[in-house]
Order: structure tokens, then C-alpha cells, then sequence
């Protein structure tokens, strides 16, 4: 019974082939996680008409994409297992097993793929091309969200349950350091060669230096901040808080406190559409919210239960012109 | 959702947030969920049963007291603690036992993986994971009457002469804690995720709670055999099913009771209780019939002690 597979080797053959799948709406789509409800909605984003629920196995969380671009990577924590999408239509590609994917993304260089696995306490690495595991780092408790130095020479993971973060040196395959930075870390993104961290368990997000992990500075946001997004001209900062059930936008510069928007239902992630509105999921109300920052309204558009990480497909384009780290402090 | 989320966003996570627990959060969502889906399945099972056993009742009582304890034991059950504590100790138990399994190289199996079909067919997975652990249910249930120290706390649950659709959750708190442990077993070997299908859960339950009520309501004799009925239920509960040998363990489906040659399909309503449980677990309060069990229980095994190896009594009247 137990002969289910090896874990984390990149062993298990593909088992499903891509159909040519349907042709995407004009204006692309949102591939959104429905972590409690084994789904993957897309999502028109022009209509925000729901165009199709791809089933899971269990508890889609997190996205990143391929080396490449030409697949979206999304881990199914719980069901142990990396689903392949097309990007550009959510059809489903291929599935494998991968042990315990909450939180993924791929390195800068493309060459390496972290995993953290919030249930079982660890930090995968992977070859990003072959999904073979490189080295598995023992971490104290629930490591959740993760950055990358700019250069790939290393990773930074929050461990939530432990109040700290862990760096891990990907030339030498070891940590380099872990500090305690404050309760429930969770977001984490590399900006202007600073790490910037937010507090679940506390109302700001800190500043950290990325050679030792020592606080430099706090900045209030709002109570229980989650996730942090850099917009992709870089110009913005936007906060999630979710006890607060708001989101701050901080100036990307100063990271002073701009706006606040009033979103209730638990703000997760953020992601960027080209027309500057944000893709917000809402964890506990089923849905997303689409926010215009410049006046304040959002429009809600119903997806599967407890909506996580969320796809665009027009991201693909900022993926083509600016590479992975266009991407990678937008919805981490 | 939307109770759920309210319930979440407005008293969960700010209690968290208190109490220095936001790192449980997501985790949290479950119990929210599941407390939910809870009440859900409370106000359902009320709606239907409540007016099938005013029309149609087997016996009328002058004093329903004894019921108002089973109400507790269903608010405790399905909305409150228990859903707490089981998803705090099943999830403490998946992480150490799921670790242990990858730090050895194996993922933990999964039934869609060794039943690759079953795949993106949602539904019909739920119905195979809910034979499943039917099947495993009918063996708890069987194994609880034929071990006299497990069966002393389980008589809890047959002491009740008043038997009612709130009657299904009447449980002693060891025996539940026993069940979880039964059901995170199984969970763990074929990969269960009750939250992807609440509704049909929901379902399920709902069968369990309306083979408990008070209601002279049968399902015919093909329908007898698909589905337990509150006749085919009460059977088990009989004076004279008490204890070690019993028939009708079946939750939901009457399928094993048959392959195993436990099956009655008597059509006649018999009077429930058992006469050999001590009168605390009929008639005390919700205090008194868990303490009622636990002496029970230690009494069990006292003798158990005193009798020669060799000559137990498993399997006999509990």
C-alpha cells in the first residue's frame, strides 16, 4: 500500500499528455488555487466569467513557471504532487509526485526549483530542469513563504511556526544563517538589496539584511500582514493584512505608507494585471477581489473554496520581456 | 461558504491573533469548515427528522430529558470541540507519520493514485473512499462489541431507551478518540480528504442521524438492502442486541451486515436500550455518563484481570 513512490526524486513518469486544449480569450485568463477545494478555476479575465474548474487531488496552494515558461508549475500539498498546466489556458499537461509542494518558485538563473513544504517542516531543492532533489534542509516549523537573491546564489524561506527565517546558500548547498525576525513570518521579497518580511502575527512588515538576517527597520502596516507584492514597475509596494482585512500600499522608494484599501474576506496573494488592476485572492470568502488601485473599487468574482496563489496568463508576456524576476516578487 | 468565512475572518482568526497563533491560521480554516458544515448538517437532520418523528413515532415519553443530553452530544460532535481536537490531533499525527514515510523515500499513497481512473472524477471518488471507510466502520463497530472493554464505553451509546435522531453522537469521549484514531488510520492508507466533499459528507451523516430516529419508517425490502434505515438501525440498538453479540453494525450501507452474516431484516421496531449498562449511562447528565464509562470501563478490565488467561469472555455480552 505504502508503494506509492519515491519522494521527491523527480522518479514518477509523466502520466497524462496535453490535448491541444481550447483556444484562450482575448484578454487571457487567471488560473486561481482553490486550496480547500481540490480545483484550479480559470477564470476569463475580460468577462470574470469562471471558463472551467480543472480538478486536483487535494489542496492546490502555490504556482510558479517552468524553466522556460511553457508550463505552470502548481503544487498540491497535501496530494504530494506537482501539476503541469498550460499557461496561457490551464489545461491540464501532466501531474507527478513531489512531496509536500505548499510554496514553489524557480530560481532567477532558471536552474533551481525550492520547495517549501509547510506540513512536513523542510526546504526542498530541486534541479530545476529535472526535478531530481539536490539536498533537503530540516527546518524547525512550517516554512512558508520564500525569496531569491537576484543572482540565485541564494534562497530565503520564512518559518512561520518558529518566528524566523533560514538562508540557504545554493552554491554550497548549505544554510549560510537563521534569524528570529519576529512572530508568524510569512511574505518575504528581495527589494533593493534588502529583505523585506511580513509579520502575520504583529501589524508591519521588517527590513532585513540579507548578509546576517539582522532587522534594520519596521514598518507598520496593518494588523496580521501576510503577503508583500512589488508591482512590476517597481514604484509600489502593496501589503496584505489579513486580520486587518486590508491591503497598504507602501512607495516602493521611502516604503512609506500611501492608500489603504478595505478588502474583506482574508487578502492572500497578489497578482498584476497589465491594465494595473490587482488580482486579489480572498482565503475565506471563495472568491477574488479585482481592485482598481487608482479609485479604491473592487469588483468580486467567484471562484472555488479558499482561493490561494493566482495565475494571469498576460503575466507570461512580463515573463518574456523582464525574465523570472518580473515575476518573482509579484506573487510570492 | 459564506457562514464560514464570517466565522473565520470575524472570531477565529482574531482570537489567533490574540493568542499568538497566526501561524495556524490556513490550518484553521478547516475547523471553521467543518464546525460549519456541522451546524449545516444539525439544522438539516432537525428539518427532516423532527416532523417524521411527530408523525410517525414508535414510542412517546412523558419526559424527554435524556434527550436533551443527546443534544449535546451532537452540538459537541459536529460544531464544537470534537472537530477541533480531531483536526489538531490528525493533523499533529499526518505531519509525523507522513514525515517519517518521506524521510524513507515513499510518498504516502492515495486511493486516486492506485486507482489512476478515479482521477478527476470527484464524485465517484467520494463514493469509493465512501465504501471504504464504511467497510472499515462496519469492523470498528463489529470489534467494539466483541472486546467487553471497549464495548463498556460503547454501551454508552446503547444505553439510551429514548433513541432518537440525536442519539447518533451519543458517544463516550474514549470511544470517539478510539474511532479517530480507527479513521486516521485508514485515512492515512488511502489518502481521504473529507473537506473536498462536504456536501455528500454532509449526506452521509445525515443517513447516520435519521437511522437513529424515533420513527416507525422503513425503506422497503429492496431499499432495506441499499441504504440503513431507521428500522433496520434500531434492530441493533434492541435490548437484546446489546453487548457482544449484536447484528446490524452497518452506518450506511447494510451491504457487510450482509456479506458477514450479521444482517437482520425483521420488520418489527424493538424496544432500544441495554439493561445490563449501568442506569448513569442511560439517564445521568453529560458529566455523569462519561465518568459512568470510565468506571465501567476500569471495572472491565479489573475482572478481565482476575479471570485465568485462557478462559476471556470476548465476544460474550459486554
Amino acid at each position: 500500500m505504502l508503494a506509492a513512490g519515491l519522494a521527491g526524486t523527480g522518479a514518477a513518469s509523466r502520466v497524462r499528455q496535453a490535448s491541444p486544449g481550447p483556444v484562450p480569450p482575448a484578454g487571457g485568463v487567471a488560473i486561481v488555487m482553490n486550496s480547500a477545494g481540490a480545483s484550479i478555476s480559470v477564470v476569463d479575465m475580460a468577462t470574470h466569467r469562471l471558463i472551467r474548474d480543472v480538478p486536483v487531488l487535494r489542496e492546490p496552494h502555490h504556482w510558479t513557471l517552468s524553466p522556460g515558461g511553457r508550463e505552470l508549475w502548481v503544487g498540491d500539498a497535501s496530494g504530494n504532487t506537482l501539476f503541469s498546466l498550460s499557461p496561457r489556458t490551464g489545461t491540464p499537461i501532466s501531474h507527478r509526485l513531489l512531496s509536500d509542494p505548499y510554496q514553489l518558485w524557480v530560481s532567477p538563473d532558471s536552474r533551481r526549483l525550492v520547495v517549501n513544504a509547510l506540513r512536513l517542516n523542510h526546504v526542498d531543492i530541486y534541479d530545476a530542469a529535472t526535478l531530481s532533489l539536490r539536498r533537503r534542509f530540516y527546518e524547525p516549523s512550517m516554512p512558508s513563504h520564500l525569496a531569491y537573491a537576484p543572482d540565485s546564489s541564494m534562497v530565503y524561506s520564512t518559518l512561520q511556526g518558529s518566528g524566523s527565517v533560514v538562508a540557504i546558500d545554493l552554491v554550497k548547498n548549505e544554510v549560510a544563517w537563521r534569524a528570529r525576525v519576529g512572530p508568524a513570518p510569512a511574505g518575504i521579497v528581495w527589494h533593493q538589496g534588502r529583505l523585506l518580511v511580513a509579520l502575520m502575527n504583529a501589524n508591519d512588515i521588517v527590513m532585513l539584511d540579507p548578509v546576517d538576517g539582522g532587522v534594520m527597520r519596521r514598518i507598520p502596516t496593518g494588523r496580521g500582514a501576510h503577503v508583500i507584492a512589488v508591482a512590476p514597475d517597481r514604484r509600489l509596494i502593496y501589503v496584505t493584512n489579513r486580520v486587518a482585512g486590508t491591503i497598504d500600499a507602501l512607495d516602493g522608494q521611502s516604503l512609506r505608507p500611501l492608500f489603504r484599501y478595505v478588502i474583506s474576506g482574508g487578502p492572500d496573494c497578489i497578482s498584476f494585471a497589465p491594465d494595473g488592476k490587482l488580482w486579489i485572492s480572498r482565503r475565506w470568502a471563495d472568491s477574488l477581489a479585482v481592485l482598481d488601485p487608482a479609485n479604491g473599487r473592487f469588483e468580486v468574482v467567484a471562484v472555488g473554496r479558499s482561493p490561494h496563489g493566482v495565475f494571469l496568463s498576460p503575466m507570461l508576456d512580463l515573463f518574456a520581456e523582464n525574465g523570472r524576476a518580473a515575476l518573482g516578487t509579484a506573487s510570492l | 461558504m459564506a457562514l464560514a468565512g464570517r466565522l473565520q475572518g470575524d472570531v477565529v482568526v482574531p482570537l489567533l491573533y490574540r493568542l499568538d497563533l497566526m501561524q495556524w491560521e490556513d490550518i484553521a480554516f478547516g475547523w471553521s469548515l467543518f464546525s460549519v458544515y456541522g451546524l449545516f448538517q444539525v439544522l438539516l437532520t432537525w428539518a427532516v427528522c423532527m416532523p417524521l418523528e411527530a408523525l410517525r413515532p414508535i414510542e412517546r415519553w412523558p419526559a424527554r430529558r435524556v434527550v436533551v443530553t443527546d443534544m449535546l452530544y451532537t452540538l459537541i460532535a459536529r460544531v464544537g470541540l470534537l472537530p477541533l481536537v480531531t483536526f489538531v490531533l490528525f493533523y499533529q499525527v499526518q505531519v509525523q507519520v507522513n514525515g517519517f514515510l518521506v524521510d524513507h523515500g515513499w510518498i504516502p499513497p492515495m486511493l486516486e493514485r492506485l486507482i489512476p481512473p478515479l482521477f478527476g472524477h470527484p464524485v465517484l471518488t467520494f463514493f469509493a473512499y465512501a465504501i471504504i471507510l464504511d467497510f472499515a466502520d462496519y469492523w470498528r463497530h463489529r470489534i467494539s462489541h466483541m472486546i467487553p472493554a471497549w464495548y463498556a464505553l460503547h454501551a454508552l451509546h446503547h444505553a439510551q431507551r429514548q433513541m432518537t435522531f440525536w442519539s447518533d453522537d451519543r458517544n463516550h469521549l474514549l470511544d470517539d478518540l478510539v474511532s479517530a484514531l480507527w479513521f486516521g488510520l485508514i485515512a492515512l492508507l488511502i489518502g481521504i480528504s473529507p473537506f473536498q466533499f462536504p456536501l455528500l459528507v454532509l449526506m452521509l451523516r445525515f443517513v447516520e442521524s435519521l437511522s437513529h430516529a424515533n420513527t416507525r419508517v422503513s425503506f422497503g425490502w429492496l431499499g432495506e438492502r441499499l441504504i440503513v434505515s431507521p428500522r433496520f438501525h434500531r434492530a441493533h440498538h434492541g435490548v437484546l442486541a446489546a453487548g457482544g453479540q449484536s447484528c446490524n453494525y452497518g452506518a450506511v450501507l447494510p451491504w457487510w451486515d450482509m456479506l458477514f452474516g450479521t444482517a437482520d431484516f425483521s420488520s418489527e421496531f424493538v424496544p432500544t436500550g441495554d439493561p445490563d449498562a449501568p442506569e448513569a449511562l442511560a439517564t445521568g447528565g453529560y458529566l455523569a455518563q462519561q465518568a459512568a464509562g470510565v468506571a465501567s470501563l476500569f471495572g472491565r478490565l479489573r475482572r478481565a484481570r482476575k479471570v485465568p488467561a485462557g478462559s476471556s469472555s470476548a465476544g460474550i455480552r459486554g
